[in-house]
């Protein structure tokens, strides 16, 4: 598994795409209004959207997001990073903002690799050398 | 050296900014190259003259020449010797004025005209620290024109790091470099 983050339009997809060589079939686009686990694609893009879609569903999104590692140890998730601004005044962009923090720590931990996007520059934060190595 | 340099807001960027664009203005042998400040937001109230009379004194005896430029950044090649050292502080400030028109219309091509003149600014001078904010990790969903400006700036900022030889992050006394680690050699002291 393979994690991308960083702010908005920093990059990320279109780093994962050059880099692994991706076509549009192959990403699967998160909704905020859809709950399904996101599987069957190479890429999931936007995993935070699919978290804010299970808020809205009321749904436990540390356990949605447990068995999301666990049933998809080659996936490359892209997720944008909401962890640096104000604290919403609404509970479920509250909710939001923490449950993201805490899938990402979850992923990362778990993911061979780790890429944070700054203005279009990746830098690596973890890797175990295999498929992305310190030089991106 | 072309450094990009950006982060969080008030966090002590452009104070740094200013030391790297004096500093390549000083080479070897005791020359010194002409400093230039190029300054990108149009005061329009007296909180507005404040901050800017704050910022001129701590510029107060560094040697920076003060060139005001609020649109058309290219216009700065006409004014300035391309041989010097520029700081241009900052992105975000240049993008609300042409974005954000003073008769009250929005510019949405704002982005693609800074892009082309920062584009021929970089592609004419040697040296230049170019300030900007990282405005991209909220968590709130951002009423449509606010949300043109952050795609916007992160358009422009994205080129700017791509032409750049550094690109930084400057948080309060830590600056991480994401780009140029083996051109950058600069004591991490903000």
């Amino acid at each position: 598994m393979i994690l991308i983050f960083g702010g908005a339009y920093q990059g990320k997809l279109d780093y994962a795409v050059e880099r692994f060589r991706l076509s549009e079939e192959d990403i699967y686009h998160c909704s905020e209004d859809d709950a399904q686990m996101p599987t069957g694609k190479k890429l999931i893009y936007e995993l935070d959207k699919w978290i804010l879609a299970m808020l809205k569903a009321d749904a436990c999104t540390a356990s949605a997001v447990k068995r999301l590692i666990e049933d998809n140890k080659d996936v490359i998730i892209v997720c944008n990073d909401v962890s640096c601004g104000i604290v919403p005044i609404d509970p479920v962009m509250r909710a939001w903002r923490e449950a993201v923090g805490r899938a990402l720590a979850a992923i990362a931990g778990e993911a061979c690799a780790v890429v944070r996007l700054f203005c279009g520059v990746a830098t690596v934060i973890k890797s175990d050398g295999g498929l992305i190595t310190d030089e991106c | 050296m072309k450094v990009f340099v950006s982060g969080g807001c008030k966090n002590g960027k452009s104070f740094y900014a200013q030391r790297l664009a004096k500093d390549a203005a000083h080479i070897d042998g005791g020359i010194s190259l002409p400093l230039y400040y190029i300054a990108t937001m149009r005061p329009v109230d007296s909180e507005d003259d404040a901050r800017i009379a704050r910022h001129i004194d701590e510029r107060d005896g560094w040697g920076f020449a003060t060139v005001e430029q609020y649109e058309r950044i290219e216009e700065i090649l006409l004014k300035c010797d391309c041989g010097g050292s520029f700081l241009l502080d900052s992105l975000t400030a240049l993008l609300a004025e042409e974005m954000f028109r003073p008769d009250g219309r929005v510019d949405e091509q704002a982005a693609v005209r800074i892009v082309q003149g920062l584009t021929e600014i970089l592609d004419s001078v040697s040296n230049i620290v170019i300030v900007s904010d990282y405005i991209y990790s909220d968590a709130a969903v951002f009423d449509p024109l606010t949300e043109l400006y952050r795609k916007s700036l992160a358009m422009i900022d994205r080129v700017a790091a791509e032409m750049c030889d550094v690109v930084l992050e400057v948080a309060y006394a830590g600056v991480t470099v994401h780009k140029g680690k083996d051109v950058f050699r600069h004591e991490a002291c903000v």
